[in-house]
């Protein structure tokens, strides 16, 4: 079996995260970039399929700036088998139909049977990309899945959302979103972390893709910084402050 | 995450600076002090305080160092050296590398309860500390079995002045005639004394007391709290690493190879072994220092226990 994770590489939600105010992109040079952890759980989920069955091959893909290639070098590490980069100076903020575009462009000639993706990434939190993907591939999709099971002709698994969870299933070749619930990430040894330098690493344009200069459809028109937290008011007790609290809570319609 | 209260109370001053500004605070006070102590060399009473007192306390002498100490000496140094990494790993590490937590029974106490769960950088800590409390615990046996104690116990009162002796004699640079192979000098015996008999054990008291292997509910820590304890664990490693410097220092300054062919090749002498040993013993534990990192400590614990994000 052949299995396409997708993976991104995201500012670390541990630090600060910023917006960049002129362009309103994510800020990529503040604090640390890491491995999105939905995209750990993703390549998870094909390596655990890749433990059952040796002859399944783990191909990471992420589109993204050169730094990208630290989150294709951790899932390596981890345990794929291959790497996959879609790296073009053009691409520089795609939204969600540029990203798919591409992808899904990337993706065809594989001819994968199953394209893993995390629900959405922890910094554009769209997660309209499995989605649109599977609709460019002219795929089914199985979303939001919090369990996975995979056979040699079909994919299962519990699809969540807020109302209800439904068991659902689709004939491979297919396209499927995961959340959080799955299993946590193996940890990558000194073993793996050297084998991945030796395993190969495709870098691909826009040019060796076939594509023209992506024109964005979404536009950022404005940005607002989250403002700094001021000090809430202070009640000293001085006989009447059980009064005071239950006033103040009661004016915020909290009790 | 805030230094914002050490900072000012540094008056402003970058950690560098401080660094700069206690160095050259320190040599200038190093300095006056040595200034200070040859004009005293020259005062007859002083002449003959040195003369009564000429650095040995009484009963401090038994010759020969045997190879256990030697032994003991390098796993404590091994250890010591990295529990100074574990420790600061825990003080500097905001997100842990992993999390650890204990499989089948406890050790030491059978609990009912679930098994706590620590980070890496804890379980890497506690595991060198347990395992040098066994070190240092061995050596206290050996040391009193053996008689040996004499030579870091002191027995009798001259030890202070003879250590006052021995200060001003290092001070005037009038270095005393020393042979460690037979008994330390005052000074040095002090210094090891407190650093065996009282920092470690303070420092292994307040570490126990911020580790998991403390029992929560015991009636004790009402009057010995956590906070008391933090405050107190981590300036024991500056003192730690000031004993470190200066050893190191004193050792290398007063016969190197003789003071290392004593503790690293446990024979008097002039011969190259004990160089050799240290050199050998110096790479171990750079080696260690720097192999100490989340990717091979992580297999490292899992042999323990079980080894979850």
């Amino acid at each position: 079996m052949k299995i396409a994770v997708l993976v991104k590489h995201v500012p670390d939600t541990y630090g600060e995260r910023r917006l960049d105010p002129a362009t309103g992109w994510a800020d990529r040079t503040a604090g640390d970039q890491v491995i999105d952890e939905i995209s750990e759980r993703a390549v998870e989920v094909a390596l655990a399929h890749k433990d059952q069955d040796r002859s399944t091959e783990v191909v990471v893909v992420t589109m993204g700036p050169p730094q990208a290639t630290d989150a294709l070098r951790k899932a390596l590490a981890m345990g794929a088998d291959r790497a996959v980069h879609v790296l073009d100076d053009a691409l520089a903020g795609a939204d969600l139909m540029v990203t798919a575009t591409v992808l899904a462009t990337a993706l065809r000639p594989e001819r994968f049977d199953l394209v893993i993706a995390g629900n959405e990434s922890t910094d554009g939190r769209g997660g309209m990309l499995p989605a649109l993907l599977a609709e460019m591939l002219g795929l089914p999709l199985l979303s939001a899945l919090r369990t996975v099971g995979l056979t040699e002709r079909e994919v299962s698994g519990t699809r969540i959302t807020d109302a209800a969870s439904t068991q659902v299933r689709a004939q491979l070749p297919a396209v499927i979103s995961i959340t959080e619930q799955l299993p946590d990430a193996r940890f990558a040894g000194l073993r793996g972390i050297m084998a991945a330098k030796r395993k190969p690493q495709a870098k691909l344009t826009l040019a060796a893709l076939g594509l023209e200069e992506p024109r964005p459809r979404t536009v950022v028109t404005s940005t607002t910084a989250v403002p700094g937290r001021t000090g809430g008011p202070r009640i000293e007790d001085d006989g009447s402050a059980a009064r005071q609290l239950a006033d103040f809570l009661a004016d915020r319609h909290l009790i | 995450m805030s230094t914002a209260p050490t900072t000012r109370r540094f008056s402003g001053l970058s950690a560098r600076a401080r660094w700069v500004v206690g160095a050259i605070a320190a040599v200038t006070v190093l300095v006056a002090l040595v200034v200070l102590a040859r004009w005293a060399w020259g005062l007859a009473g002083v002449q003959d305080f040195v003369a009564r007192y000429p650095g040995v306390a009484t009963g401090a002498t038994r010759t020969g160092t045997p190879a256990w100490v030697d032994i003991l000496h390098f796993f404590n140094l091994f250890l010591m050296a990295l529990m100074i990494k574990s420790g600061l790993m825990i003080h500097r590490t905001r997100r842990p590398a992993a999390h650890w937590t204990r499989r089948g029974r406890a050790l030491l106490a059978r609990s009912r309860t679930r098994p706590a769960t620590i980070t890496l950088e804890q379980w890497f800590h506690v595991s060198l500390d347990l395992t040098w409390l066994v070190v240092g615990a061995t050596f206290v046996v050996l040391l009193f079995t053996s008689g040996r104690w004499v030579r870091l116990v002191p027995t009798s009162w001259d030890v202070v002045p003879n250590a006052l002796s021995v200060v001003l004699q290092y001070l005037s640079l009038h270095w005393p005639q020393e042979s460690t192979w037979v008994a330390y000098n005052a000074l040095q015996m002090l210094t090891y004394f407190v650093t065996v008999f009282v920092l470690a054990p303070i420092s292994a008291a307040t570490g126990l007391r911020l580790s998991e292997l403390w029992p929560k509910q015991a009636a004790i820590n009402r009057y010995y709290p956590i906070e008391r304890a933090r405050a107190v664990h981590f300036p024991t490693m500056w003192l730690f690493a000031a004993f470190i410097v200066v050893h190191v220092a004193m050792v290398m300054a007063t016969g190197a190879v003789a003071n290392l062919n004593h503790m690293f090749g446990a024979r008097p002498g002039d011969s190259l072994v004990g160089v050799l040993v240290f050199t050998a013993s110096a790479v171990v534990v750079a080696g260690a220092w720097l192999a100490a990192r989340p990717v091979l400590l992580r297999p490292l614990a899992a042999l323990t226990g079980k080894v979850t994000r």
